[in-house]
């Protein structure tokens, strides 16, 4: 129904760069997520998607028609936001009826519409209350249905589930898998939160101040980071990165020497994920006493300072050490990703 | 609802604080008091050195016009059983008889419809009524209280009062729609643009508003005096003078008060989230469309806070009207200056007190309609949801 391209797409504000130079292609059907930390020019991108903000430079087109210069309401897409942006005055029916009374849908099919749209996300009992009666939730909720309500191409999100607390936040985020899924909409989704982006993607984008740094399915993302920034952003916790030199092999560091790495001679950095690491017997490859310990129910953290950061490890939950033991931590060759000490980008095995 | 623990005050700094906020009302509102129980006296009585004498009236009531004991207290139940169907049962009735999306023309028809029901019920039937019953109700029948509308109705009929009244409507609703609708337009644009283009426009509206009315008044005059000449071309010969005309009024006025209306439709707007906007556009409204179906719906609140002072303005103005209106076109206000101002005999004063009261009653009226609008809270509403 709906593919999507941005080619070369630029946005700056004067000498600001909001954007810069976005090249990609969504498919049809996609669930696409856009993810960074705050004023990374995730949202600006979707914004110009929707047709909120103008292109600065570059191209975007919906089905391979170039939209720079179309209105949003020209653009069929539906858009769900932050804040909600529901319309006060009106009841929840007219919210949801909203886009059909204004693009001048055929009258008769109305309330069928919005009754199924109300259905789908659990709304029919709220039909006569205003938006200010309703929870968080219930809000979030409306405006999903008004975004369905019309079958539109294209579904932009922003952010919806950051107003949300951490309960419904889950429950919400499964429904809005649930509905991309049943609806077969092409989707983007704007949000900071990674777990958010690794649960509904089929892909995800990954920005750092207007710039793109990873394109990839979640799994590539998690497995393979392009770069230092995806590494420490991606998981929870995120991949510990130590600074240290890499020699025949053999990764140096302070309080830590890896040996059987592939790579060039040189200083590096070098990530592992904490649970693919454990805490081991007394020939490991790093040692150091214990900073800090974490209990979290299924497994037991340990954070230890080398290679001059803070490395955590997920230990057995019932593993138990003092802060200021010493501790071994094995860490095998084969979990371990090489950055390019300089640039950050990951240093590809050979 | 009970008073949160932290706001709890003692029972010495309540009756305090109580008996000086109704020691002020006494003082703030004694004037109005005073002038609407003159009004209402033969000037003997209007002007006597003994207060009791201007609130009693033994004149008035000599000359045959006074209320009973029984008038008194049926009159005032009337009154207030008037006041609280209008605010109880009122809006049900409206709520229920008008059709749907016409509830503004059902509010009109619904208020025309029952003040023209008090006005018959109060003057028309409870006068006779009463009549009879005072005749039957031995002393509590008999008059106590001195009252007569007589002035009122040498000043709005004899005088023409009712012409004055006639063209402050017409300056009043002239400045309040043009305000409005250029302040509304103005101020969402304004609210919405960063540009820094919008800022000094605003600036430069500040400046306006702070120059003194009469700089204004004066700027125009020439204006409207050689406006005939001015309009010769496009109307022909006998083109008007906009000279004493309520037009010329109606303009410097809304010179006056467009950019205060401006900044302060402009910081209701503010308070308006942009998403309300930006969804509006994304489901298919064009920015026009936005602002008409989304954005106004929301703003009711603020188009009526700032029209009401809008009105007061054009209402109470002296200075434009005084200068610039000629004498069959003058409105409420210089009438009732040049009333006050008049070789006179004391009947003249008591009429001048009479009008004086006759233009505060539309603007008590209008208060009590809008303050629950005022108070509607679709702005917090907006703010939230």
């Amino acid at each position: 129904m709906a593919e999507i391209q941005l080619r070369n797409v630029s946005k700056r504000w004067g000498s600001f760069v909001g954007v810069d130079d976005f090249n990609l292609t969504i498919a049809d059907e996609e669930f696409l997520v856009l993810l960074g930390p705050s004023g990374c020019g995730k949202t600006t991108t979707m914004r110009m998607i929707a047709g909120l903000e103008d292109v600065t430079e570059g191209t975007i087109s919906i089905d391979g028609q170039v939209v720079n210069d179309l209105d949003p309401k020209d653009r069929d897409i539906a858009m769900v936001f932050q804040s909600y942006g529901l319309y006060p005055n009106m009841n929840v029916y007219e919210n949801i009826r909203f886009p059909l009374k204004v693009r001048k849908v055929d009258a008769d099919s109305h309330d069928e519409r919005v009754k199924r749209a109300a259905a789908m996300v659990e709304l029919e009992p709220f039909m006569h209350r205003k938006p200010a009666e309703l929870s968080g939730g219930q809000r979030q909720r409306v405006a999903l249905a008004r975004a369905i309500v019309r079958e539109p191409n294209v579904f932009l999100m922003d952010e919806p589930l950051s107003n949300l607390d951490a309960k419904l936040r889950v429950s919400t985020r499964a429904q809005i898998k649930n509905l991309s899924h049943e609806l077969k909409v092409t989707t983007i989704y704007v949000t900071h939160d990674q777990i958010e982006a690794m649960t509904l993607a089929d892909r995800v984008v990954v920005m750092k101040q207007g710039v793109v740094q990873q394109v990839g399915t979640p799994t590539e993302i998690y497995d393979r980071p392009a770069n230092t920034f995806v590494a420490g952003f991606i998981g929870s916790p995120a991949m510990n990165l130590m600074e240290g030199t890499l020699q025949d092999g053999t990764f140096t560091g302070d309080r830590v020497s890896i040996s059987g790495l592939n790579g060039p001679n040189g200083p590096v950095t070098l990530g592992f994920r904490a649970e693919d690491a454990h805490v081991g017997d007394d020939q490991g490859e790093i040692s150091a006493p214990v900073y800090t310990m974490e209990l979290l129910g299924d497994a037991t953290m340990i954070a230890v300072r080398a290679g001059g950061a803070m490395v955590s490890v997920k230990a057995h939950k019932e593993f138990r050490a003092e802060i200021g033991d010493t501790v071994s931590l094995s860490v095998s060759p084969e979990i371990c990703h090489l950055f390019d000490a300089q640039t950050g980008a990951r240093i590809a095995a050979e | 609802m009970a008073t949160p623990k932290a706001l709890q005050q003692p029972f010495s700094l309540r009756f305090a604080s109580a008996s000086f906020l109704a020691f002020w009302c006494l003082i703030a509102a004694f004037p109005i008091f005073w002038i609407a129980v003159m009004s209402f006296k033969s000037p003997v009585d209007a002007f006597s050195a003994n207060p009791l004498d201007v609130i009693f009236g033994p004149t008035t009531r000599a000359g045959g016009d006074g209320l009973s004991i029984l008038d008194i207290a049926i009159g005032l139940a009337v009154l207030i059983a008037a006041v609280r169907l209008a605010f109880t049962r009122l809006p049900k009735w409206v709520d229920r008889l008008s059709p749907q999306g016409m509830t503004v023309i059902g509010w009109l028809v619904g208020a025309g419809a029952y003040a023209i029901g008090f006005l018959v019920v109060f003057f028309g039937i409870l006068p006779a009524v009463l009549g009879v019953l005072n005749s039957v109700a031995g002393p509590l029948g008999a008059p106590v209280l001195g009252l007569t509308a007589e002035h009122y109705y040498s000043v709005w009929i004899e005088n023409g009062f009712w012409r004055n009244f006639q063209n402050s409507l017409i300056v009043t609703a002239g400045v309040v729609t043009i305000s409005l609708t250029v302040g509304t337009l103005a101020g969402y644009g304004l609210a919405r643009s960063g540009s820094n283009l919008a800022f000094w426009i605003l600036i430069i509206a500040l400046i306006f508003r702070a120059l003194p009315h009469s700089v204004l008044v004066a700027g125009y005059l020439p204006v409207f005096i050689n406006s005939a000449e001015i309009l010769r071309p496009i109307l022909g010969d006998n083109a008007p003078t906009l000279y004493g005309q309520p037009l010329a009024v109606i303009a410097v006025l809304v010179a006056i008060n467009q950019p205060f209306t401006i900044w302060m439709l402009r910081s209701f707007f503010q308070n308006i989230p942009n998403e309300l906007d930006e969804a509006a556009r994304v489901d298919g409204c064009t920015h026009f469309q936005a602002f008409r179906w989304v954005i106004m719906p929301v703003m009711w609140p603020g188009v009526i806070t700032t029209g009401l002072f809008s009105f007061l303005l054009a209402y109470n103005d002296l200075l434009v009207t005084s200068l610039l209106l000629d004498a069959q076109n003058q409105t409420m206000v210089p009438a009732i200056a040049g009333y006050f101002n008049r070789e006179t005999t004391t009947t003249d004063q008591v009429e001048a007190v009479a009008a004086a009261v006759s233009i505060t009653a539309p603007l008590f009226l209008l208060v009590m309609i809008f303050q629950r609008q005022i108070v509607s809270g679709l702005t917090a509403g907006a703010v939230k949801g």
